[in-house]
């Protein structure tokens, strides 16, 4: 927490520091501000140990009829199509064709203390955006002109398992169910795949399945998959057997389907991305709550193979996390710092790099970010898009708001942004799985 | 055995909330009590194993002693305010405050089982878990003193 020297702001800032000691309310703190958490050395405060943890989730109103998002100056944005059931991913075939992965939690995670009564009541509040029906499926959508109207949409891939990551490897196409790596034949053209699903590789799924979506990118010789596999806790308080394979991207092998962990102690990946230049992996990552509004920040990172990102143990190199024993020293010791911090609890679920050329020249070669909103601070953070601009495979200076208005003046949520992808004519996709829509955000005036 | 008390002696300070002239503050204290007992064993278990399993129990022990033992409360106090006798009672007084004062660090010690994982109980549930057996151990005192001395929910006609 930051002080400010004058001594009356002081008292009040010991009077809300003790509160928040005490935690017998959400208080708000003088907090440092979230852009000071943005970037490679990111501020970082002391711990704090709640009995009330902060839970502030935006209640969701949805879109009502023509409100949009805000899009930065020279964008303009537009639903592609709405009334989906929570899209929460997107995938752009060879032919322009818009795959849109609608997908809900298992559902599966059992209520091990009475806390989770609570939480589960909790979460209910920022999920209902009016998607009681059939979901777990993905829909096919064609904008054949361009107009940013589908005129086709057709469910392509119906009664599926959570499913999250799609990558297409020639006419084989891989679907990241929450509990397996299932691949389909594809044909250019194809609005439905009627054919059964072959099953690559199992995943780490039920029952506990805590951070469930399972992120999926192809290598760029396509002889191999990289899989984001989730933590199966916030902090190991569902037990250290349970996180057996997870908190890592797993690099499995497309024609035996044999994988290892390429990197580890990461808490849930997500976004699984090719920078253009350098052709390294990056993902982002949520990181652990209940630590304080501003504690861990989130990140966005290029990630190494063989290296170790510090969940449970530490966080951003060797910042011991003291919830979790037996401790690992040794482990903590080898924790590499993340890249580039995105600010606390902004919860990142979409990374896309930008290598269109219809969008203005400033966003070529950087990458698009899809922060899908907070809970666990008493200020609301995220629940928009941002730009990190790259310069030599690198992030070079502040994340920049791209698309904002997903809550209102109100702080309700109208929208919640997970997913992104560029289309073949170079403009934004953005799932929204709260307002039940996919957004195009193209370039102003055309 | 005759009954020593002389028929001239006041009648036992009567139980207000009772069923069938059985009063209901006795059958429910035993739960909050075994609750709250229980959740300093199962605090001390996780302390030595890191087992989530055992913190797992303490969150669940507390929530069913806090149930129970606002029932029991509410028995109690129907008791205490319902009869003078009873509130004339120094033991009664000390009962009350005692078990009040049970019942809130039960609560905080709750909050404080709701974090996640070893913090969740080490070290301040585990130190909130134990005041609240030994502030028990007089608690009960007062009440036995009520019961077993001055005859308080102890019928007249025995």
């Amino acid at each position: 927490m930051r002080r400010t020297p004058d001594s009356p702001r002081r008292s009040i800032c010991s009077v809300a520091g003790l509160a928040a000691m005490l935690c017998l309310t959400a208080c708000k703190e003088s907090a440092p501000d979230p852009k000071t958490q943005i970037g490679a050395k990111p501020d970082l405060p002391a711990q704090q140990q709640y009995l009330l943890p902060p839970m502030h989730v935006a209640s969701v109103v949805g879109w009502k009829s023509g409100e949009t998002p805000t899009v930065a100056n020279g964008l303009q944005i537009k639903a592609l199509v709405s009334r989906l059931q929570h899209p929460r991913s997107l995938y752009v075939l060879p032919n322009g064709d818009i795959l849109v992965v609608e997908s809900k939690a298992p559902g599966t995670e059992p209520i091990k203390r009475p806390k989770d009564f609570i939480m589960k009541w909790v979460e209910s509040w920022a999920t209902s955006g009016g998607d009681t029906g059939e979901s777990n499926r993905i829909t096919l959508l064609r904008d054949a002109d361009g107009d940013g109207v589908a005129e086709l949409k057709s469910v392509f891939l119906d009664h599926l398992n959570s499913p999250f990551g799609v990558a297409l490897v020639g006419n084989d196409l891989y679907v990241a169910n929450t509990d397996a790596i299932v691949r389909y034949p594809y044909n250019p053209g194809d609005t439905k795949i009627t054919a059964p699903g072959t099953t690559l590789t199992l995943l780490p799924g039920g029952p506990i399945d805590h951070h469930w979506t399972k992120s999926l990118v192809a290598s760029e010789d396509g002889s191999l998959l990289y899989v984001g596999v989730g933590s199966n806790s916030n902090i190991t308080e569902n037990g250290i057997e349970a996180e057996k394979d997870r908190a890592a991207i797993w690099e499995v092998d497309r024609a035996t389907g044999r994988w290892r962990i390429f990197a580890s102690g990461l808490r849930n990946p997500n976004g699984l991305s090719w920078e253009p230049q350098t052709h390294a992996l990056w993902a982002v990552i949520n990181e652990r709550d209940e630590l304080g509004p501003n504690l861990v920040p989130d990140y966005l990172t290029s990630v190494k193979d063989g290296a170790f990102y510090g969940w449970p143990y530490s966080y951003y190199g060797q910042n011991v996390d003291p919830r979790v024993q037996p401790q690992r020293p040794d482990l903590v010791a080898k924790a590499i710092a993340p890249d580039y911090a995105l600010s606390s609890h902004v919860a990142p679920l979409g990374l896309v790099f930008y290598t269109g050329t219809n969008l203005p020249a400033s966003y070529r070669g950087g990458a698009f970010v899809g922060e899908h909103g907070s809970w666990n601070r008493p200020e609301l953070n995220g629940y928009k898009v941002v730009f990190v601009p790259f310069a030599n495979g690198r992030p070079n200076g502040p994340a920049q708001d791209v698309v904002t208005g997903f809550l209102n003046p109100d702080e309700k949520s109208r929208g919640r942004p997970v997913g992104l992808a560029v289309d073949k004519s170079g403009n934004l996709l953005i799932a929204d799985d709260v307002g039940n829509t996919v957004w195009r955000v193209s370039p102003a005036g055309r | 055995m005759q009954d020593v008390i002389p028929v001239t002696a006041r009648a036992n300070p009567a139980s207000t909330a009772r069923i069938a002239s059985h009063p209901i503050h006795p059958m429910l204290v035993p739960f909050p009590i075994v609750c709250f007992v229980g959740t300093l064993v199962t605090d001390v278990a996780y302390w030595k194993t890191a087992e989530m399993m055992w913190a797992d129990f303490s969150a669940w022990l507390l929530f069913a002693g806090l149930v129970m033992g606002v029932l029991a409360a509410v028995a109690g106090l129907v008791d205490f305010l319902s009869n003078r006798l009873i509130r004339a009672l120094a033991p009664a007084w000390l009962h009350l405050a005692g078990n009040a004062v049970v019942l809130v660090l039960a609560f905080f010690n709750a909050l404080v089982h709701s974090r996640d994982a070893w913090t969740s109980v080490v070290p301040a549930g585990l130190v909130l878990s134990a005041l609240t057996v030994i502030l028990m151990l007089f608690t009960g005192w007062m009440g036995w003193a009520m019961v077993y001395r001055h005859r308080v929910g102890v019928g007249n006609d025995a």
